[in-house]
């Protein structure tokens, strides 16, 4: 009956907007995947399929963002509707970084012509992959499900990866001889870049909270985090 | 409407939009693509005696969409929603030249019954006029006085599923012999929703229909009409801007320019997609009164 469900076409928009997030998400990691792929295993020929799906990821980014600007615009939302919306504004923004960040990873593979198989780098390279594609898909659980603990769990599970990330860059460091100066720079640039996919994703799980809680994350490490950005 | 002297009537608050531009592009003048427009107006003109009202407006209203029609006082927007099933008609002095098609038919030319017109197009209206009989006859003598041939389980069939269709039917349904005045003010308009619909018309003009509600009935009202425009063209007069915002497909802003004798006579503005009036609207004039910063 009509008067039970309220808002009822206003509400379904605001889940179809949370729908297009999470699709975009999922896009987004399989995406790390693939560059995770292409640069542990060495195949060049997945750098134009992690190029496509990111083309896919921006067209997203820009239907949304018009379905949330509109929505904005249209239906005056008030609370958690409100948090709700603005939220997804940023975090169309981090998932459109992410986006770039694993392309990013291709496009130092192919300036350096691929990275060479080593046995102390290549293994831990995989290792921060999965860590990082391991926090991006609880931020895009922690979307899907409005979950309101998982800002602060995953920021916890961040530190995983900034320790893998740590020794990713010791490690290259002392092999830098090995694979050639370059590379070993690429290498770390890429090390960088995975580890700013994890953060982004922590970030969306903190605008998850706000949207549940309107509890900001105000604390000093997230301040600290974006002061790293700069 | 071109050949009218621009005003030189000082007054500040209308500078920004007294000047008219005969030459800007049309805009909604057809259908949108994939739509199948219903009503069409063409260089229309509505006249009350000597004074003209609303000026040159050419535009295509579809099926499955609200239009919502939007402007300040005196822009000629009921004036509009009248003429476009020709209950203008009523007044006297009124004329309307131009072009008002409806299915490709002109609904002013002389062989068109008025009375045939306003089945085919309804109307609700600001105040909610049931009439002073039960709910079950508000909605059956319509369809009787309009030719409604069935049977006694015919007729409680057509007014079971109008007033579904109205989101009134689980409300109603143990008191239908109870007055239609004895509702509250959101039931009554659904009453005469469902009064509209019972007649099966394919447009529901609707004059400011929740203009006299409170924000509760409101709301029920917009969702009713975000179902109907399923099986309806809906075109809608609100001086709630932001219930055009939220309801409608695409919206009509009217606007108003004083001649040199101080009249003032509406014209359309711009027809656009309401996502685009809202958040990037084609002209000045229009961004000026959706943000308030004049009037």
């Amino acid at each position: 009956m009509l008067s039970d469900r309220g808002r009822h076409h206003f509400q379904e928009q605001l889940h179809t907007i949370q729908q297009q997030l999470v699709t975009m998400g999922s896009l987004v990691l399989e995406n790390v995947r693939l560059a995770g792929d292409a640069m542990v295993q060495g195949r060049m020929e997945l750098v134009d399929k992690v190029r496509e799906a990111d083309d896919r990821v921006d067209q997203m980014y820009l239907e949304t963002e018009k379905l949330t600007f509109g929505t904005l615009a249209r239906q005056q939302p008030v609370a958690g509707d409100l948090r709700f919306l603005v939220s997804a504004t940023r975090i169309l923004y981090e998932l459109e970084r992410s986006g770039d960040l694993a392309y990013n990873c291709m496009k130092m593979m192919q300036r350096l012509g691929g990275f060479p198989q080593h046995p102390a780098i290549t293994p831990l390279l995989e290792a921060t992959v999965t860590a990082s594609c391991k926090i991006f898909a609880q931020g895009i659980d922690a979307l899907a499900e409005l979950d309101a603990g998982a800002g602060e769990r995953l920021d916890e599970a961040d530190d995983e990866v900034d320790d893998l990330v740590g020794r990713f860059y010791t490690t290259v460091g002392k092999h830098s001889v090995d694979v050639g100066l370059d590379v070993a720079i690429g290498l770390s640039r890429v090390g960088r870049f995975l580890e700013r996919i994890a953060d982004h994703a922590v970030n969306i799980a903190e605008h998850v909270t706000y949207v549940v809680t309107a509890a900001l994350p105000g604390d000093a490490a997230a301040a600290s985090e974006d002061e790293d950005d700069r | 409407m071109n050949d009218t002297p621009e005003s030189t009537v000082a007054e500040p608050a209308a500078r920004s939009f007294n000047v008219h531009q005969p030459e800007r592009a049309p805009q909604g003048t057809e259908a949108p693509a994939g739509k199948t427009g219903v009503i069409e107006t063409i260089n229309m003109d509505v006249f009350y005696g000597d004074f003209k009202a609303v000026a040159d407006v050419s535009m295509t209203f579809a099926f499955n969409e609200i239009s919502a029609l939007i402007g300040p006082s005196g822009c000629g927007k009921s004036t509009v929603l009248r003429s476009l099933n020709r209950m203008n008609d009523l007044i006297p002095s009124a004329r309307v030249t131009g072009k008002v098609r409806y299915h490709g038919a002109d609904i002013y030319a002389s062989s068109v019954d008025p009375v045939e017109i306003r089945r085919r197009i309804g109307m609700v209206f600001q105040k909610p006029n049931p009439f002073p009989k039960s709910i079950f006859d508000n909605i059956a003598w319509g369809a009787k006085i309009n030719g409604f041939k069935g049977s006694k389980s015919d007729m409680r069939d057509l007014v079971e599923a109008s007033l579904k269709q109205a989101a009134l039917w689980d409300e109603v349904k143990d008191k239908l012999s109870e007055s239609g005045l004895s509702l509250s003010g959101g039931q009554q308009q659904r009453l005469c929703i469902a009064r509209a619909i019972a007649v099966q018309p394919d447009v529901i003009l609707m004059d400011e229909p929740c203009s006299s509600l409170d924000p509760i009935a409101t709301l029920r009202i917009e969702e009713l009409m975000l179902e109907l425009k399923e099986n309806y063209s809906i075109i809608i007069v609100t001086h709630n801007m932001q219930q055009a915002a939220r309801v409608s497909d695409r919206t009509a802003f009217f606007n108003v320019e004083l001649d040199t004798k101080g009249q003032r006579t509406g014209y359309l503005v711009e027809f656009s997609p309401t996502d685009e009036l809202f958040t990037s609207p084609k002209e000045k004039a229009t961004e000026d009164y959706i943000t308030g910063r004049f009037g």
